[in-house]
């Protein structure tokens, strides 16, 4: 879960700067550059933390 | 009597003339200032006759008239005497000698906050941590500043170009790019190393480098807060040297060193670029993300939690060292922000002055917005929250702080007093992230509130030499009809929380493996003190048993 964790959050940096390359105008751009950070939001809350909770020491005493 | 007539009335023309002219406005007289212009002006003896002789000083010079005249300008050739170059070059060197020391002071101002940390850290923290506590930021200064020397630097700044307000910055030239896009993307500098290479022994570099690595520092000490108490001390150490020699050098890089999120708007046509002015993003942000990272690591510590996750308050033991650290701190920030203006004179340094306003009003409603916060929550103003809620609105303003008006600075951080109590509960109920000092709301969360602030309310009256990034006009936001603002600063807060922190992540997981972050459970129980440290911070009290710690 650690490596698709990271995966995700980086994923949400390649789509922000993917949008430099893909679209023109700003408004396409910023949409893509606020799905990137909400990618990388989900990466971090949603799939790294509770894989590290499960290995934290006051789960394993 | 007709010669009696004619003298009146030639003399009451007389005085009507002279009434006339002196009722009438100055005449522009073209010609006459045209010959007083400049241009073909030489310094003559007689000149030089009215300026005060050394010899005028006999009695001391109690009014200071005297001191500070012609004869103290530098000549170059005695033979020829003073001449228009020598008075030129000592201007010159006036202005550049003025924003020198005005850098290099706000630089030890920063340095100071190192001292507003250990403090505020360490109040934070328990009595049986409190020699840990202090020692890892008293090292954080020294492990971060050897890593950014041997190498941070040269990867911030190698590439930076000329810095006008300090002289001009040539050596600093050397920048690696990728072509994407049909753009060069600037990723990091190549030289500077041990200040040496490639003629970067220079004095603008040297200033630059000061200045740049008390930033550099202050990110450093901000994980500690967050891990303090649990963190291992060797693995403290190595953690620091990576942050200070890649993970910081590297965003700057792209930030504030000639990198890719700088050139936003040259390239990509998105305002004037990322838009940090004194760092929310640059040194804030780029802390809180990396002690986030570290924290999901190392984990929460013992009694902090209890088995169905419920969050256990543990009280710091010196709320009056908190408060006094968060004044320092507050001291400091004055170096930070105005400081950033790297000018006193010329290229907009006087906005010095407006940046200082703006820092302290931020700082006073970011303060009123966490006090009103907790007070209407939880029934009572609490301490170290309204310390906290003081440093956010600080933390938030240093992005805009060179870009918007007073009013703009006091809304950002109000907004940030109470931001940083909200994310401070939802980093300990929600994420479970055990973050004793509040270091990734102060400086995480409220970093990227700081860099959206810009995009929203810089109102581009600012004026630092006609552009920014180098693209021409200033720095305006959403509110003053700029989008494309907002959206260079949106990718920096992208680049911050999907790549910083996944390069934090990385390594310190490394760091875990190879050194082991987090002690022995023994040793937390103890306190760190004794088993890190070898010496506890207060040896002549008992300390309190913390039986009700232990889950």
């Amino acid at each position: 879960m650690t490596l698709i964790g990271l995966a995700v959050t980086l994923l949400g940096f390649v789509v922000a700067f993917g949008s430099l390359g893909v679209a023109e105008s700003t408004g396409a751009r910023m949409a893509m550059v606020l799905a990137g950070i909400v990618i990388s939001l989900i990466g971090i809350m949603g799939v790294l933390t509770p894989a590290y909770q499960k290995t934290w020491i006051y789960r394993n005493r | 009597m007709t010669k009696k007539i004619l003298l009146l009335l030639a003399v009451a023309l007389c005085l009507a003339r002279g009434t006339a002219l002196a009722q009438a406005p100055e005449p522009a007289a073209p010609a006459a200032q045209a010959q007083a212009a400049p241009a073909a002006t030489t310094i003559t003896d007689a000149d030089l006759k009215a300026a005060v002789k050394p010899t005028d000083r006999t009695n001391g010079d109690p009014d200071g008239s005297l001191t500070g005249t012609a004869n103290d300008i530098t000549v170059s050739d005695a033979k020829a005497g003073l001449t228009v170059a020598d008075v030129l070059n000592q201007i010159g060197a006036n202005k550049i000698g003025v924003n020198f020391a005005w850098t290099l002071l706000c630089g030890f101002l920063i340095m100071f906050m190192q001292a507003g940390f250990a403090v505020v850290e360490a109040g934070l923290c328990r009595a049986k941590n409190a020699n840990h506590t202090m020692m890892m930021n008293f090292m954080v200064y020294g492990v971060g500043m050897l890593a950014y020397f041997l190498i941070g630097f040269p990867l911030q700044m190698g590439g930076a170009g000329a810095v006008a307000n300090l002289g001009g910055t040539p050596v600093l030239n050397s920048e690696f790019t990728l072509h994407l896009f049909g753009k060069d993307i600037g990723l990091f500098g190549n030289t500077g190393y041990l200040l040496m290479h490639r003629g970067t022994y220079d004095v603008a570099v040297m200033v630059i480098f000061l200045f740049q690595m008390v930033f550099m520092d202050t990110t450093t000490t901000i994980v500690t807060g967050t891990l303090c108490e649990r963190w291992k001390y060797a693995a403290f150490m190595v953690s620091t040297m990576f942050l200070g020699a890649f993970t910081y050098p590297i965003f700057a890089n792209w930030a504030w060193g000639g990198g890719w999120l700088a050139m936003l708007g040259s390239n990509f046509g998105l305002g004037h670029g990322y838009a940090d002015f004194a760092g929310s993003g640059v040194v804030h942000s780029v802390g809180g993300i990396t002690a986030l990272a570290c924290a999901l690591i190392v984990g929460p510590r013992i009694g902090k939690y209890t088995r169905d996750g419920k969050p256990n308050p543990i009280p710091g033991h010196d709320i009056m060292w908190v408060l006094c650290g968060c004044f320092i701190l507050a001291f400091g920030w004055f170096g930070f922000n105005p400081g950033s203006t790297l000018a006193m004179s010329g290229n907009g340094g006087l906005r010095a002055a407006s940046v200082a306003v703006n820092t302290m009003l931020a700082g006073m409603t970011g303060s009123f917005g966490g006090i009103l916060y907790m007070w209407i929550r939880y029934g009572k103003p609490d301490a170290s929250m309204s310390g906290n809620a003081f440093l956010a609105g600080l933390v938030a303003i240093t992005a805009p702080s060179g870009f918007v008006n007073p009013v703009a600075a006091a809304v950002i951080g109000l907004v940030a007093g109470v931001l940083v109590c909200v994310s401070c509960e939802f980093v300990e109920r929600v994420l479970k992230v055990d973050d004793p000092v509040g270091a990734i709301s102060v400086h995480g969360t409220n970093g990227i509130w700081g860099v959206i602030a810009t995009g929203l309310f810089a109102d581009g009256k600012s004026n630092y030499g006609g552009s920014w990034n180098g693209v021409a006009g200033n720095v305006t936001g959403l509110f003053y009809g700029d989008s494309g603002q907002l959206v260079a600063q949106l990718m920096g807060v992208a680049t911050l929380i999907g790549f910083v922190f996944t390069l934090s992540f990385v390594f310190n997981l490394f760091v875990d493996w190879f050194v082991g972050q987090r002690v022995s459970a023994k040793s937390e129980l103890q306190g760190l003190d004794l088993p890190e440290m070898g010496a506890v911070a207060y040896p002549d009290f008992v300390l309190k048993p913390e039986v009700e710690m232990v889950v």
